[in-house]
């Protein structure tokens, strides 16, 4: 049982998404997205600053952290609620491996969901600059990651996962965020502006080094990704609710 | 052959005491573990079954803690309490994929030997949101005997179940543990404890507070008289005679008339009343047409267990 | 000899009172009490009052964190109005739940799955339909114990303000016609707000998913809308701006509020001709209808 990811756990991981109301939020968020997308451009033909706000504002800030919420918690949280986890855990399956395995279907939402949409979204936006597109597309993998990683920890440490995982994106991304600066050097979503300002040569973020914020992101996803295996390892299956 | 070591664990939580001080060691065969509710048992058997650490003492199967240790569970299966809720996959996809995480070579194979012995190779390829609770139950049966344990651990398995469900049950219990594996249940009802263990441990308060044969343990219990209500066609010349008798402590007659008459009875010797009875009934000429043990009732028990 | 018997002590006598069974015989009380009292307990609720101290602590915060601002709007206004020349509030009336809709957004996503998730998810609903209210009063009182508790959030900080601006010796008429007009508007978005997040509460049991749901719906709808209206406006197409701003309840009440009552603008792109002022008090009415008509029959459909 050394591998990394388990097929297995892919497999499940990958069935249960879809089977809940969770699968139709999925759909619908990246539809806004690309439906708001195309009435800017219709509104406003080729303007920068709008795609570039409708981008930000709705895109980063709102619709990947989402989809990654939504994606990584619909993994991990409705098992850990009722208890079926304990048929993944009582196997020598390793619990990094489970993590993982969880985390790449994870990804792979993000990536679907989250990613395309948003590269799509940028091509209607500014046909005749990809970098805008590619620039997002890279940012949003990047925040949408490593929100994928912190949500999963979220999930294995409090039942109150999704509520907290959207308190955190509201009021700490959202709300201060667009209120005090010294919120970036602690925010994914301005880690990830940064990444999209450098290759789409726009300013969403001031005085963010690229190197800090590569660093940061890397460093939350691992240290988030083997954190939730430690926890794991450590799960208390509780009798009644 | 393998062996659970509970050695003094306890497992509080704040300032409640769910498991206290307790030591047992399970060996092969099947033992059945007893409590009402809330006595400590499903307590115990997360900590056996390695999904929750005690606050003191050690869990050990052959030695090895179960604590956050993945490896154990090649040799430990667990049937949960709650429902596994893989709704979206048929049975035999469900106990396929937990046979793939065991990492078994031929997962498809030990699936169907496990879905054979629990008998549900007609219904494996249904969806499991369409099975009977106790289908449910079976599934999960099949789940944890896939990758064949030396120990498997089951908390209320019987709870749910249908009269005929229930014999299979013990059947396929009575079976593994005769196999040479080590077997415990917990349940809160005394026939299903007494048809299957060989062996019980009776949990009160988080105490262990009995184990061994039951009827052993009732023995045990000799200062507090067994009662039996009677109903004969002669209460009185019964009630009499029977008062002559050392084994027989008191008497009385019941004012009702038919189900609700009769004697109720106090006896302190049970081996030697239950031989006196019908020799007694027998030599004066009196019929017996009911005669009902009243305290063979597990609140009886437990109430005796608690008190004493 | 029985006169002597007589004569000498009277029998003790006794009786043995078999009472049995007493069923209650008194006068009960019909539908009309029993819904008031559901509703004056689900509105107790929504704040905590009456449960555990743990679902006092969120609801509780938020109004705090309402009312917070607008205390120090109010201490600015009457220890510095005049020096400042300030002769009105200095956060409208109508913008303020704008403002703080994150606020109001968060409870009431936090507790319309509280009054209707639960009931839903545990089956508790038939102990409530087994009662002399109907299922329809259930539903309706129900949405009216959300509403209120909504409109108690938005409207204390609204009546802090008032009460801080007749302090500050603002004008009393137009201070009150303006006041009055931000409490209407305050009861028309609790009634969207508590009608929008009560079915999508009804339609997702799980309570987690709920409570991300409405912030969902929510977050995403004013995200959106806000974009468009800046935008539109940026490039003079107000008329595009004017028809997103129905879809979002904050931008829609605040737009009926901009129409009814001439309260200041906080959107970019409020509703300037009549025809569409009409549309925006419509819509505001056909939400609030078509919400409780979703949950009629959504409850219609509860199986015990």
């Amino acid at each position: 049982m050394s591998a990394a990811i388990s097929p297995t756990i892919v497999r499940l991981g990958a069935r249960s998404i879809f089977s809940r109301w969770r699968g139709v939020l999925l759909f619908v968020l990246p539809a806004i997205l690309i439906g708001l997308s195309l009435l800017v451009r219709v509104l406003v033909g080729q303007d920068e600053a709008s795609a570039g706000v409708t981008l930000y504002r709705l895109g980063l800030v709102v619709i990947v952290p989402l989809i990654a919420l939504l994606a990584t918690s619909g993994l991990l949280a409705p098992e850990i609620d009722d208890g079926s986890i304990s048929y993944l855990l009582a196997t020598p399956t390793s619990r990094h491996t489970i993590v993982i395995s969880k985390l790449v279907v994870a990804f792979s939402c993000v990536l679907a969901f989250g990613v395309l949409p948003m590269l799509v979204a940028g091509l209607v936006l500014r046909p005749d600059s990809p970098s805008f597109a590619v620039g997002f597309a890279i940012g949003s993998l990047v925040s949408g990651t490593t929100y994928c990683a912190v949500f999963a920890l979220l999930s294995v440490m409090t039942r109150h996962a999704v509520v907290i995982g959207l308190i955190y994106v509201l009021i700490w991304e959202g709300l201060l965020g667009g209120l005090l600066d010294g919120v970036r050097w602690l925010s994914v979503v301005r880690w990830s502006a940064e990444i999209v300002d450098r290759i789409a040569d726009l300013s969403l973020v001031d005085d963010l080094p690229l190197t800090y914020a590569l660093i940061a992101s890397g460093i939350v996803l691992v240290v988030g990704t083997w954190r939730t295996g430690w926890r794991l390892r450590a799960f208390n299956l509780t009798g009644d609710e | 052959m393998s062996e659970i070591k509970i050695d003094h664990v306890s497992r509080w939580y704040r300032n409640v005491v769910a498991v206290n001080d307790v030591s047992m060691t399970i060996g092969p065969g099947v033992t059945g573990l007893l409590g009402p509710n809330g006595a400590g048992k499903t307590t115990l058997i997360a900590m056996m079954s390695g999904f929750l650490a005690p606050s003191t003492g050690t869990v050990t199967v052959d030695g090895q803690p179960l604590w956050r240790n993945e490896q154990v569970y090649r040799t430990v299966g667990l049937v949960p309490e709650r429902e596994a809720t893989f709704d979206y996959l048929t049975g035999r996809q469900f106990v396929v994929a937990c046979a793939e995480l065991h990492g078994l070579d031929d997962p498809g194979a030990s699936a169907q030997r496990a879905i054979a012995q629990i008998e549900m190779t007609d219904a494996q390829d249904r969806s499991i949101s369409t099975y009977s609770k106790g289908m449910k139950q079976r599934i999960k049966m099949a789940a944890s005997l896939v990758h064949d344990p030396a120990v498997l651990l089951l908390d209320e398995p019987f709870n749910g179940m249908d009269p005929r469900q229930r014999i299979h049950l013990m059947d396929l219990l009575r079976e593994m543990g005769a196999e040479g594996r080590t077997v415990l249940f917990s349940s809160h009802i005394l026939e299903e404890v007494e048809q299957v263990a060989r062996q019980i441990e009776v949990m009160v308060a988080g105490r262990h507070a009995a184990s061994g044969d039951f009827g052993a343990i009732r023995r045990l219990m000799t200062d507090r008289p067994n009662r039996f209500v009677l109903r004969t066609d002669n209460d009185r010349l019964l009630a009499s005679v029977l008062l002559a008798d050392a084994s027989v402590r008191g008497a009385r007659l019941r004012t009702g008339r038919g189900a609700d008459g009769g004697i109720e009875l106090e006896a302190s010797d049970f081996g030697r009343f239950s031989e006196v009875l019908p020799r007694l009934a027998r030599e004066h000429g009196v019929r017996l047409l009911e005669v009902t043990p009243t305290d063979e009732s597990l609140e009886s028990v437990f109430s005796y267990l608690v008190s004493s | 000899m029985s006169n002597q018997s007589e004569q000498t002590s009277p029998p003790p006598t006794a009786v043995i009172h078999d009472l049995g069974y007493r069923p209650y015989t008194g006068p009960r009380l019909g539908e009309r009490p029993v819904a008031w009292a559901f509703f004056v307990t689900g509105l107790r609720n929504t704040y905590g009052l009456g449960r555990s101290g743990r679902s006092k602590v969120l609801p509780m915060i938020l109004l705090g964190l309402m009312l917070l601002p607008a205390l120090i709007l109010v201490g600015v206004l009457v220890q510095a109005g005049k020096l400042l020349e300030l002769d009105s509030q200095i956060v409208a009336y109508s913008s303020y739940p704008l403002t703080t809709q994150l606020l109001i957004s968060v409870f009431v996503a936090s507790q319309a799955p509280a009054l209707i998730s639960r009931d839903l998810r545990f089956g508790t609903i038939t102990l409530y339909l087994a009662r002399p209210m109907r299922r329809s009063v259930y539903v309706l009182v129900r949405l009216a114990s959300l509403t209120v508790a909504t409109f108690v959030l938005i409207g204390s900080p609204l009546v802090l303000m008032y009460l801080g601006g007749l302090l500050a010796d603002l004008p009393f008429t137009r201070e009150t016609e303006r006041f009055l007009g931000g409490m209407v508007g305050a009861l028309l978005l609790a009634a969207c707000l508590a009608g929008l997040s009560a079915v999508v509460a009804a339609l997702t049991v799980r309570r987690g998913l709920a409570v991300a749901a409405v912030i969902v719906v929510l977050l995403v709808s004013y995200t959106v809308v806000a974009t468009i209206q800046g935008i539109s406006y940026d490039a003079d197409q107000r008329d595009v701006g004017e028809i997103a701003g129905l879809f979002s309840p904050y931008t829609l009440v605040n737009g009926v509020q901009y129409f009814l009552f001439d309260s200041p603008r906080a959107t970019p792109t409020p509703p300037r001709s009549t025809g569409m002022g009409i549309a925006y008090v419509a819509t505001t009415v056909l939400t609030v209808l078509g919400c409780i008509g979703v949950l009629l029959a959504r409850f219609r459909r509860v199986r015990p």
